[in-house]
């Protein structure tokens, strides 16, 4: 009996537990795909080359679910004490019915149990797509070809985890509402909905002053950032304290005084202050100030995290990218240090193991650097010397232009333009007849693999070039081990950045949206009073939809503004070290933040107005 | 003098087969501008749902009410709402005044509803508030007021906009004596003075005693009608007494 009633209930209260659902869905969802990267393409294709990062990305992202679980808690708490309020008159009622307080807690026990199922489900579902889905995002950022790899696959562990981890917070939730009901009187159950909050009269002129405070507060922060940079600002305690707490504060106070602000203004225009339902909207923003201001600080500086990680973890990739190409303009060179004493004929070695030079590469460049000598070059800054035919074949190969300077040339060329991994050599471009009168020091073979299996060509040369390492002092880099190495770096900075920033961004959307559903159904009672008074449909609405659109623009908009700010001064950094691709990354981020944050915003104001259409 | 609501043969039923009940069951009714008419009756009686077929809240199985020469019956959407906004006020017996806005800005917002000019408004809402006294609590939150300070503010609310019917369902049900006695010693004046027609439901007789007419309802029908003609209220009040002992409820059965 009592199973048919909570799923009676959940299926009829669909619409109150709508954001509950959507929250815990999303939860579980993100959970499990984070959880199960190592399925994903690229960590298949990192532990398959035995990449040791594997497993500390697995070890970092293991700690950091923890952590995620105690927010994506605390959340579910948060939600679950909000929808007993809304339902404080029913679960009275079945008190008064005769239930005990323990058959009623059983209710709420299989009702959350019967949701948790429902969201579990529908979570791991949707992660095994966004699973999917990332994996094919990462495969792509590392331009491997691994179209093999990209099936749907589904991770049993970090399913067993997601719904162990779950498990215990639904449990939590239960115990919780258990609890909740056992201790609560049934006169405030009954008598639940009457409880008005107080309305305390402010002053609008200390709301001005807050306002203008606030703005400084904040412009003193920004200062601090910028003037000082990111780095300083944040390394040095007597900045950085003053910097977070001055912004913390700024923030406070505008979300406390801008509607008093707001509407003082508004007052002096009556054009406005009396057009439609104008007096209504902004009173209720008013009114809900002092409840909500903390709640917006919080949500604003939660959303700036989300922003600020996410946009960094992929302008950081960008960056990281440009670096690794740099890094790597052939896909092999093999240095031969001891090239004073013994220079390798490379075309002969690979047709002697049966490999045909012209068939597997598509271009190699066997360049001679030499010793360099004054007497010869007329320079002593640079060690060696490399003949301008060499040096104008290995740019041409990387579409850069020719050298057209005088020879031998006064410009002096670092190593690691010239060859995969670093050279450690500099050297200047002298005429190729000038080569005859200077010694060899050493020999540097580049190359680029022909057709579509790099990988088992980058094998078969490598097996045939490690016996020689006996003998003569070799170094071999390739293009896909450095990707490799830094692939784990990238993965770990993009992953991480994306878990934390999705976590905090789904965190602030819930909250807003659960505080303005209790606040629409406190509403509904107005709305009915203003029907009365015979406003139209359309502006109940219209202000409905203005009234929520207050409580989640707000902090967007000045999170926006500091995250521009932080990312400026962010960027600097990142600028010094290589270049920033931050507007791909910041329209992404808008594009991530505009689906999860739009999609709890349509919620809660279609619920809102509704709530004020049914008033 | 014009009429301003005519009723006709007004019925309205609740539940469906064997457990019908008839609110209404043919009540005509009809005011002239101008007037200030009490309509009586025990719980049960059909008062509310009389008041709220005529405010347009609730819709009539049969009948038909005229109000200001339109049948409003045939009013829908937008139409109902603009009709509700300019030839009707409301005061209601828990006020029902918004408590984020001031008093002011209570009083104000149904003019801003009529879509009034916003530079008339400021003066509208003072004059109206000097009228009913609460002019030294404009600038106060509901909460803030005695019941009698509110309720006075939600007959200002109601009359700002110069209704052509005010309609109001047990204004004084909520305060005492000395409060009501303000309330109706006000409404009076406005009948009086502004000539605003005011239909007042309410159970308590002396309330309904500064009323020019009062109509009793019981079981949907309409009983009786007292005009108060000459007679001081006191006397007015003894009648109305007598009528209500001999309705006397579900007592009538009984004696």
């Amino acid at each position: 009996m009592f199973s048919k009633l909570a799923l009676r209930n959940v299926r009829r209260s669909f619409r109150d537990y709508g954001v509950y659902l959507l929250t815990l869905t999303f939860g579980v969802c993100l959970f499990y795909t984070f959880n199960s990267l190592d399925g994903q393409g690229a960590m298949v294709y990192l532990a398959k080359n035995g990449n040791p990062i594997v497993e500390a990305i697995m070890m970092i992202m293991d700690i950091f679910s923890v952590f995620v679980a105690a927010v994506l808690a605390s959340l579910i708490l948060y939600a679950d004490r909000f929808l007993l309020r809304r339902r404080k008159r029913e679960l009275g009622t079945y008190l008064l019915l005769g239930l005990s307080q323990g058959q009623v807690s059983r209710l709420l026990f299989l009702e959350t149990g019967l949701v948790g199922l429902i969201s579990l489900a529908a979570g791991l579902a949707l992660g095994a797509a966004a699973s999917s889905g990332m994996s094919a995002l990462t495969l792509s950022m590392f331009e491997i070809d691994m179209s093999g790899m990209l099936a749907l696959t589904f991770s049993p562990r970090a399913a067993g985890k997601t719904v162990l981890y779950f498990g215990i917070i639904f449990l939590l939730v239960m115990a919780f509402s258990g609890a909740q009901v056992s201790r609560a009187k049934l006169i405030d159950l009954i008598h639940g909905e009457r409880k008005n909050e107080i309305l305390r009269p402010r002053p609008l002129g200390v709301a001005v002053l807050q306002f203008v405070l606030g703005v400084l507060c904040l412009a003193a922060a920004y200062a601090i950032l910028l003037l000082f940079g990111m780095a300083l600002a944040i390394a040095v305690p007597f900045l950085c304290f003053p910097m977070l707490g001055l912004g913390t504060l700024g923030t406070l106070l505008i979300f406390r005084s801008l509607s008093g602000f707001v509407m003082k203004f508004v007052q002096g225009r009556p054009g406005l202050y009396f057009k439609d339902l104008n007096v209504f909207t902004l009173r209720q923003w008013i009114g809900k100030v002092h409840t909500t201001y903390l709640a917006q600080t919080v949500v604003c500086i939660l959303l700036l995290l989300a922003i600020g990680i996410t946009a960094s973890s992929l302008g950081l990739n960008a960056t990281l990218t440009a670096m690794t190409d740099g890094d790597a303009p052939f896909d092999i060179t093999v240095q031969n240090q001891s090239g004073d004493t013994e220079l390798i004929d490379f075309d002969a070695l690979l047709r002697e193991r049966g490999i045909d030079p012209e068939g597997a590469l598509a271009w190699r460049c066997d360049a001679l650097f030499y010793y360099n000598d004054e007497a010869v070059t007329g320079y002593e800054n640079a060690n060696t010397a490399l003949r301008v035919s060499d040096y104008n074949a290995l740019m041409a190969r990387q579409g850069k232009p020719a050298y057209s300077g005088p020879l031998p040339s006064e410009y002096i060329v670092f190593g690691s333009q010239i060859s995969t991994g670093n050279l450690g050599l500099d050297c200047t471009i002298i005429p190729d007849e000038m080569a005859e009168q200077l010694e060899p020091r050493r020999q540097v073979w580049s190359a680029d693999y022909a057709g579509e299996i790099k990988g088992e060509t980058e094998d078969r040369l490598l097996q045939l070039i490690w016996p020689l390492s006996e003998r003569l002092s070799l170094r071999v880099e390739t293009r896909l081990s450095i990707y490799a190495d830094m692939m784990g770096s990238k993965i770990l900075a993009l992953f991480l950045g994306l878990y934390l920033g999705f976590t905090f961004l789904l965190a602030a959307a819930a909250v807003l949206a659960l505080q303005q559903l209790s606040q629409g159904a406190d509403n509904t009672r107005r709305y009915a009073i203003l029907r009365r008074l015979g406003a139209e449909e359309k502006q109940l609405k219209r202000s409905a939809t203005q009234q929520v659109a207050l409580a989640f623009l707000l902090p967007l908009v000045l999170a926006l503004v500091h995250s521009a700010v932080g990312m400026k001064a962010a960027n600097d950094i990142i600028f010094s070290v290589g270049k920033v691709d931050s507007a791909a990354s910041s329209l992404i981020t808008a594009g991530v933040i505009l689906v999860v944050y739009g999609g709890y915003f349509l919620a809660t104001a279609l619920a809102c107005r509704r709530m004020a259409r049914n008033a | 003098m014009s009429e301003i609501l005519q009723v006709t043969d007004l019925k309205k039923v609740y539940g469906k087969g064997g457990s019908l009940t008839r609110a209404l069951d043919g009540v005509s009714l009809s005011l002239e501008a101008g007037e200030f008419v009490g309509v009586m009756g025990p719980s049960g009686s059909g008062k509310t749902t009389l008041l709220n077929c005529v405010s347009t809240i609730d819709r009539p199985a049969a009948g038909s009410i005229v109000i200001d020469g339109r049948e409003i019956g045939r009013l829908k959407g937008k139409a109902l709402a603009r009709f509700r906004r300019e030839r009707l006020g409301f005061i209601f017996q828990d006020c029902n005044l918004l408590d984020t806005l001031t008093a002011y800005e209570n009083i104000a917002l149904s003019l801003a509803i009529v879509r009034a000019p916003a530079r008339t408004i400021d003066q509208q809402v003072r004059e109206m508030a000097e009228l009913l006294g609460i002019s030294d609590c404009l600038a106060k939150y509901p909460y803030q007021m005695s019941g009698g300070q509110q309720q006075r503010c939600a007959a200002a609310r109601a009359m700002v906009t110069r209704p052509a019917l005010v309609l109001a369902d047990e204004p004084t049900g909520a305060l005492d004596s000395k409060s009501s006695q303000l309330l109706l010693d006000r409404l009076e004046a406005l009948n009086r003075e502004l000539g605003a027609t005011i239909l007042m439901v309410t159970h308590d007789a002396f309330t309904a005693s500064c009323c020019r007419r009062v109509v009793f309802l019981q079981d949907g029908k309409l009983f009786l009608e007292l005009h108060r003609g000459s007679d001081s209220r006191k006397v007015f009040f003894q009648k109305i007494i007598q009528v209500t002992a001999q309705m006397g409820g579900g007592m009538a059965d009984v004696l």
